[in-house]
């Protein structure tokens, strides 16, 4: 059997000056094409987890490391240098701690260079992110001198260009506006359906993780503490609503009919399953009376 | 005359980026809003026209009665006060107490005085006497945010603007800063601005919405009439928050197509 994309095995990290592990005896498995939602309050890992999948950690930073972190097989440790970081693309929710070039073309291009892709490859897969993220009018502005949502697109326009074969993205799209945050989920659903990515995407609004995710997990203080088919992680409520996290409009609806005992149903994820649940039991209380 | 007045205002960046233009609109006193609109649109830049920190290419900003063209900066930061929208660009103080003084000092407060502001100012936003001695940079970011606010708060303006106040915070911590706008909002008489895009927020927070398109202004509304408007939502690339598109997809069951909340919409559904 081939690898799992991504493999955690009992790995936990505590940054060098802090008392206590970021991240404890954390399990994790991700199989090639798969798109994971992780979701927890502020400080819970996420961060740490991802940062340690790209090799950052222990890369970048110093602390002590125990248990294994693999990617498609190997230890991440064990890449040459550059090597894991062509494989693991990592889009960051701050995008100016991504940005190194003086224009946006450059800033687009830079990593695709690095890639040693031909002029030819690089601005068929240019026209393809600007056209995605709207970018075509931006091209010659520094990439500072843009409004903050316009920043975030190119960050993570500049990371899909060089299309890793795992792409973790932490809250890229916070800053954008719905609709095009809609677009960024919209190709990332259809980038999933045009060749094997595997995934995993962090997000506060779980309205957009929701329609991507297989599976999700649920970080607290550096613990796995929910781990579920997408479906299946909104059965109990309880835990989501104790640990803060805001559920989307249609997953608290769904999730009222069920407690209150009106539908034995499986929980409703998206707008459309959560109106037919109300629609059928409005139904059946009309059938009822006649 | 309101306390905020923009007439016909434009602005066009050095490199001739026309950000905004004809934006026209009042606040008064006392109120609590939120400016959305699409990326791009100019928020951000029409916030900093209101405080001064960019003056207009065309047209006027006048602030309790002061013209922004005629007021110096530090008289206009008095009256409006303007909190980044990624506070580690306004921070760059060693310590939280020195970020929190550096306005007032700047602007000529004296010591004893500025000490009082910077203990206020921290009591509001929640922030401890611990933290105060403490480096920004080594704060979790829903505490910087606070810092960021307070630094404001200590030139004491009547009009605050927090450019996405809840962005990269979890809905524990987003719950507590809207928590203390709205008590900056209630108790203390702050008039308050929030740019944001999560429209759960709006809904939630903020009666009264200014929705910004291509550089001028497209709406200007209470949220149930602009949540339940499709064309001024896809001019100014909105979408309803969820619960209110749920409600939506249920108008023939007579549901209000204005739903802002759970609450609201399991009242409507068990009324239906
Ligand atoms: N320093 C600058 N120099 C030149 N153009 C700029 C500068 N800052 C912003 N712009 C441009 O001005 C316009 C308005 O930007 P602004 O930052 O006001 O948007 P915004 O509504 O705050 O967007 P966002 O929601 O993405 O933060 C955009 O076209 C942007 O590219
Ligand atoms: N560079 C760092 N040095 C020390 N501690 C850190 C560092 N980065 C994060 N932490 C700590 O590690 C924990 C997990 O943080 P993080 O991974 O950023 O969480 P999340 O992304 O879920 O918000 C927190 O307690 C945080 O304060
Ligand atoms: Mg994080
Ligand atoms: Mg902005």
């Amino acid at each position: 059997m081939s690898s799992p994309a991504i493999q955690v095995t009992d790995y936990s990290w505590k940054y060098l000056h802090s008392t206590t592990r970021a991240i404890k005896n954390i399990e994790l498995i991700v199989q090639p094409g798969e798109c994971l939602g992780l979701i927890g309050s502020n400080g819970s890992g996420k961060t740490t987890l991802c940062n340690s999948i790209d090799g950052l950690i222990p890369g970048q930073y110093h602390g002590i490391k125990e248990g294994r972190v693999e990617v498609f097989g190997t230890e991440v440790e064990e890449y040459r240098r550059g090597e894991l970081q062509r494989t693991v693309g990592l889009v960051f929710s701050d995008p100016e701690a991504q940005f190194t070039a003086m224009t946006v073309e450059d800033e687009l291009v830079f990593g695709m260079e690095n890639l040693g892709l031909s002029i030819s490859e690089i601005n068929r897969r240019l026209e393809w992110v600007c056209d995605l993220a709207d970018l075509s009018p931006l091209l010659d502005k520094p990439p500072y001198e843009i409004s903050g949502g316009q920043k975030q697109r190119v960050a993570l326009a500049a990371m899909l260009a060089m299309q890793p074969r795992v792409l973790i993205l932490d809250e890229p799209t916070a800053m954008l506006d719905p609709v095009s945050r809609e677009r960024v989920f919209a190709v990332l659903a259809r980038l999933r359906k045009e060749r094997e990515i595997t995934m995993i995407l962090i997000e506060h609004s779980l309205e957009h993780i929701i329609p991507l995710a297989d599976r999700m997990v649920l970080l607290s203080n550096g613990r796995k503490l929910h781990e579920a088919p997408t479906r299946t992680f909104f059965s109990d409520l309880s835990l989501l609503r104790q640990e803060g996290i805001h559920l989307p409009g249609a997953v608290g609806f769904s999730g009222y009919l069920r407690e209150s005992g009106a539908t034995t149903d499986e929980p409703a994820i998206s707008v459309e399953e959560a109106a037919q649940q109300a629609r059928n039991l409005r139904g059946a209380a009309k059938g009822e009376l006649s | 005359m309101s306390y905020v007045d923009v007439i016909d205002l434009a602005y066009t960046y050095p490199d001739g980026t026309q950000a905004l233009h004809g934006v026209t609109l009042s606040i008064e006193s006392g109120e609590m809003l939120s400016l959305i609109g699409q990326n791009g649109s100019g928020k951000t830049t029409l916030s900093k026209c209101l405080n001064g920190l960019l003056l207009p290419t065309s047209g006027n900003v006048v602030v309790d009665g002061h013209d922004s063209k005629s007021s110096s900066i530090s008289d206009m930061v008095r009256r409006v006060g303007y909190v980044f929208q990624n506070p580690d660009h306004q921070l760059f103080n060693p310590t939280c107490r020195d970020e929190i003084a550096y306005g007032p000092r700047n602007i000529g407060i004296r010591e004893p005085e500025v000490t009082e502001r910077v203990e206020e100012a921290a009591t509001v936003v929640g922030l401890g006497s611990e933290h105060l001695t403490e480096h920004p940079f080594f704060l979790t970011k829903g505490l910087r945010q606070r810092v960021a606010i307070a630094a404001i708060l200590a030139l004491r303006p009547r009009v605050i603007i927090v450019d996405e106040p809840t962005t990269g915070q979890d809905a524990r911590q987003a719950r507590e800063i809207m928590g203390f706008l709205t008590t900056l909002n209630r108790e203390h008489g702050h008039t308050i601005i929030i740019i944001t895009h999560d429209m759960d927020i709006v809904a939630a927070y903020t009666e009264r919405i200014l929705a910004m398109a291509k550089g001028t202004l497209i709406a200007d509304n209470s949220a149930r009439e602009i949540f339940s408007n499709p064309a001024i939502m896809e001019r100014a690339s909105l979408a309803p928050p969820q619960i209110t598109r749920l409600a939506q997809a249920l108008g023939d069951m007579g549901i209000h197509p204005g739903v802002l909340s759970l609450d609201e919409m399991i009242a409507a559904f068990e009324g239906s």
